[in-house]
Formats: C-alpha cells, structure tokens, sequence
C-alpha cells in the first residue's frame, strides 16, 4: 500500500474574475521508503502539488492519502493534526526560528509533536550524528552557515519520524558544495532511517539523487 | 514553548518595553488613584474622629461635618445646648475650604472656641500658644512638619500672610484652627458657625441625650457621629470617579498590549507560518501568543506595583495628601493588568491563527 497517493488531483486558484488552474487531474503514488523527485518549470505546478501533499492547502477536488488518511476529506484542524503526526517540512529557505538555538528549534518542533521533556533522545542523537550537527546545538540560526542552517531543518523535519519529508528546493539557496553536502544527507536519511522523501527542485543534478523522478508541466505529470 | 515566548520577548526589548510600560501604567493609574482617594478619606475620617464629639448640630438641610458648608448657624444654640441635660460640651465651629498647599488638593480650616472645642478633643498646645488675634492660627505638628512651619511663621489663608501662633497634638478636624471670631469676620457673618459639636456626660446616653436636643430646639438637624455616613458615601461621585480610573486603565492597558502584539504578529507572520506547517494547532498558536501577552503583562504588573510605592511615597513625603494602598486595589489593579494582556492580545492573536499557511511562509 503506498504511503503516498493522490487521485485526480484538481487545484484552482480564483484571482480576481480568472480562475488559474494549478493542477489539472494529478495521479501520483509514492511507496514507503522511496526518495522521489518532482521537477518542472515555475508554474508547472509543483509547489502547489508540495504544500496540497503537506496539507497546506485543500485541493479544489480529489484526494490526498497520506498513511491512509485523506488530506482533502477533512477540515482544516484535522489537516493541520495529520500534519503534525505524519509530515515534516523542509524549505528552500531553512524557515528556523531565528530566537531559538538549534536544539530549541528541534525541541520546539517536538513539543508540537506531543512529546514532553526531552522527547526522544536517542532518536535524536542518532539524527545530529547522522547530519553531524552534534557541536552546533547550542548556535542560533544565524551563527550557522547556509548548509548548516539547512541541515538543522532537516533535522527537525525528521525529528518527530515522519511518515514523508516534504522537501521545497532544499538547495535553493545553497552554494554548490553545501548543496552536495546537503543531497548526500537526504540519501543518508533515505537509506539509514527508511525515510520516504518528496522533494520538488528546479535542478537536474539534484534531481538525479533521487530513486525516483517526476517531470511536471502546466499542472500535470508529464514523465514519472 | 516556553524558551520561544523568552526568547520573543528578549528578542524585541523595545516592544518589550513599551508593552510593560502600558501595563504599568494603568496599574498605576488604579493604586495611586484608589490609593489617594482612600488615604485622603481616611485621613480625614481619622482626623474628624479626632473632634471627640459624639453629636453633631446642624441647620436643616445643611450638610454634616463631612463638608465645608459656610457659616449658617447661630452660635446662640450652643449656650442652649450646653445647658441640656447629659451634654457636657457644646462647641461652635466653623468650616472654610481653600486650595491646599503647592495647589494640589483642598485644605480646610477650623474656626474654634478654643476652651470648648479642647476640653471636647483633648487638644493641647505642644509648642507657642493659642491664637490671640485675627491673623493668627495654630497649626497640627504635621501640618508643621509638611510645610516646614513652626511657631512666628506663616502661612496663607483667606490669601492673606497670617502667623502661626501655636502647634497642637493630637490631630482633631482641620489641621488648620483660629478663632471662630476672625473666621466670622475673615467671611462675614458674624455670631456664625458651620454645626456646633456636642460631647456627652456619658457616651453610653448619646441616643437619649439626642432626644432631649431635638425636643428643646426642634426642627434642626441633630445626628450622632457614628451615623454619619462613611466619607465615601458622603462624596458624590467617587464610586463613579473610581469606577473611570478602573475603565481607563483596562483600556488603556488593552490598547498598549493590543498595537504591541498586533505589530509582533505582522512582524513574525512568517514564524507563524513555520509553526503551521509544523503541524501546531490553532489553539496552539493563540496560546503561544497570550503566553507572551500574559508574561509581558505579568512583568508590567510588577513594574506598576514599584512604580505605584514609589510615587505614594514621593506624594506622602512631598505633600500633606495621604496615600493608602489597599490590598483589595493591588489585587484588582494586578487582576485588570492580566486581563488587558490576554484580551488585548486575543484578537491578535486569533488572526494570527487564522492566517493562511502557504501566505505566510512566502511573507517577506
């Protein structure tokens, strides 16, 4: 049964009097464990499929089955819990906490998880080895560099063991070294921790990590 | 949570600051307002007590001793009373009310008949002597204290220079006393006074000494002192006045704390974005928000409390005007404080929980 699945997925947007169609009738299905990849052009509409996979946004009709349970079936508080049980996101843009440390950052997103005190610590120790984020911990956001920030968001997005990682161009803002540093560890989680990843990017050679590629184009599934 | 809401509010010390000020501010606003009208009435209370009078004899219709109401009573009724059976003193006296000192507040001033109005009070002269002319006034040892008066100095009243010619103990009615003779002439009436203060032989016999009064001069206002009603119900308003501080500074608090948070909302609408879309409720992020609202409210509390002491005793030390803080007041100025945190930051916070996820994130 696959972990991920989507049918007929139609999304439009009304601006103004026009409506935009993002999506026009999306299939996709995504095995547990798999690392797959989903590239197109701006406004081919991959971002809006990312942020209907994460619950961010309710499609205008279809479904989105994440574990068995479907995002576009339910309320907005019920999206927002599968959410939290089920995915972890990670941007283009780290989007940590600025105030808080690394380690706050980790905590905070477990503690909307549900779990108290320190949560899971063996769990995370393995995941800080894993990223090699064990020193930096006690650093804010901005003492760390890009590729750093970046892992530390990654980190979190796996902190709680999600069912997917939702990965929006996670080095899109990376020079290339941090960018190959920053794959490497993607297929590290993939493979070490079994880790299903979804990951939408501009570029082919991030693309090319993943088991899996999907091309998207005017808001339909052109190549999978 | 909780290292995200220090972290916050350590992060904007400006909004910090400006957030606790507002707070403070209509926590001071209550206790000094509260405090001030409590201590002055209090003040006063003690100070009337002080008279040692168990009756007060008035016109009809004229206000009792709680206020100046002229000089409209013929002082011949204290020769009567005086012979009435049970009454030990009767003792005529006059009202005058004139800006206090430094022109905060009001001051009164008592025109006495010195033998009578001592043996009623106990009054003595601690330093000088009594009045023996029209520009001359005794004076309470905190009046003297307070205005850094003693015996051959002056002070002003009827907005004329006149000499303290004695300093009384203990305190009794106004802090300021001359004779009954140069207030009658000071505001021209002569052979009046405001209510004339009778003592009885026995206090145990006040009721049926009242009766006797009321039977041989009828048609007059006689009440005993413990009837009066309590300073604060004898003041038109204060309730009302009270009531306006407590309005005030709820909304004066709920504004500061409300353009406070909503400015931080707008400014973190993309960490409000983060937390969505790391799954955190609704309910989640309002508490967030009031958590912070209610520990900023919490800070300015207590900054309000000291603030609050600290100009009581700036007013106490620097003026005649009593300050009294209740802990019934510092509870409820405490509580109104709170709760302008949590509602101002309500609506805030509701919209920032309310916001669209996908919006947020993209914010710049």
């Amino acid at each position: 049964m696959p972990i991920l699945q989507t049918e007929n997925l139609v999304m439009t947007y009304h601006v103004g009097k026009v409506d935009v169609q993002a999506l026009r009738g999306v299939n996709l299905s995504v095995e547990k464990g798999e690392f797959v990849s989903i590239m197109g052009h701006s406004g081919s509409g991959k971002s809006t499929l990312l942020h209907i996979l994460g619950g961010l946004l309710k499609p205008t009709s279809g479904k989105v089955i994440v574990d068995g349970e479907d995002l576009a079936a339910v309320g907005d508080a019920q999206r927002t819990d599968i959410r939290r049980r089920k995915i972890g996101f990670v941007f283009q843009r780290f989007n940590l906490f600025p105030t808080l440390t690394a380690e706050g950052n980790l905590k905070l997103a477990e503690h909307i998880h549900g779990k108290e005190g320190n949560g899971n610590a063996e769990l995370r120790r393995e995941v800080l080895q894993l990223l090699k984020l064990e020193n930096k911990m006690k650093h804010k956001p901005l003492e760390l560099s890009g590729g750093e920030q970046q892992r530390v968001a990654i980190a979190r997005a796996v902190i709680n063991r999600p069912a997917i990682i939702l990965a929006d161009e996670p080095t899109g803002n990376l020079d290339s070294e941090n960018s190959d540093i920053v794959l490497k560890m993607l297929v590290q989680l993939n493979r070490d921790l079994g880790q299903t990843i979804v990951m939408i990017t501009h570029n082919p050679e991030a693309a090319g990590i993943a088991r899996r590629k999907i091309l998207m184009r005017d808001g339909q599934i052109v190549s999978n | 949570m909780d290292s995200l809401i220090l972290a916050n509010i350590r992060q904007r010390p400006t909004r910090t600051l400006v957030s606790v000020i507002g707070v403070a501010l209509g926590v001071v606003l209550i206790l000094v307002n509260t405090g001030l009208v409590r201590g002055m009435l209090n003040d006063r209370s003690r100070r009337e007590r002080g008279v040692g009078a168990e009756i007060i004899f008035s016109r009809p219709g004229a206000n009792d001793i709680l206020s100046a109401s002229g000089l409209t009573l013929d002082i011949r009724y204290a020769e009567r009373i005086a012979k009435i059976q049970g009454v030990q003193v009767a003792s005529p006296i006059g009202k005058y009310l004139q800006k206090g000192n430094a022109g905060l507040g009001f001051e009164l001033v008592d025109g006495i008949d010195y033998p009578s109005y001592s043996a009623m009070s106990g009054i003595k002269i601690v330093d000088g002597g009594v009045f023996q002319a029209d520009n001359e006034v005794i004076i309470d040892a905190f009046k003297a204290r307070k205005s850094n008066a003693k015996v051959g100095s002056e002070i002003e009243v009827f907005g004329k220079k006149l000499k303290v010619a004695g300093i009384y103990s203990p305190e009794s009615g106004a802090r300021v006393k001359m004779s009954l003779s140069a207030l009658q002439n000071y505001m021209g009436s002569p052979n009046k006074c405001s209510w004339i203060a009778v003592k009885c032989e026995d206090p145990a016999k006040q009721e049926e000494v009242q009766k006797r009064i009321n039977a041989e001069l009828p048609g007059n206002t006689v009440q005993l002192m413990r009837d009066l009603p309590s300073f604060e119900r004898a003041i038109p308003g204060i309730d009302g006045f009270i009531k306006t501080i407590l309005v005030l500074s709820t909304i004066v608090s709920s504004l500061v704390i409300l353009l406070a948070m909503y400015t931080t909302i707008t400014e973190r609408t993309r960490e409000i974005g983060i937390l969505k879309s790391l799954g955190a409720s609704k309910r989640f992020i309002i508490g967030v928000i009031e958590r912070e609202a209610i520990t900023i409210s919490l800070i300015g509390v207590g900054v309000g409390l000291v603030a609050a002491l600290i100009i009581g005793w700036g007013i106490r030390t620097a003026t005649t005007l009593q300050v009294e803080f209740q802990w019934t007041w510092i509870l409820v100025a405490a509580l109104i404080g709170l709760a302008a945190g949590v509602g101002g930051s309500f609506y805030p916070a509701v919209r920032a929980a309310n916001q669209d996820a996908v919006k947020a994130l993209s914010y710049e």
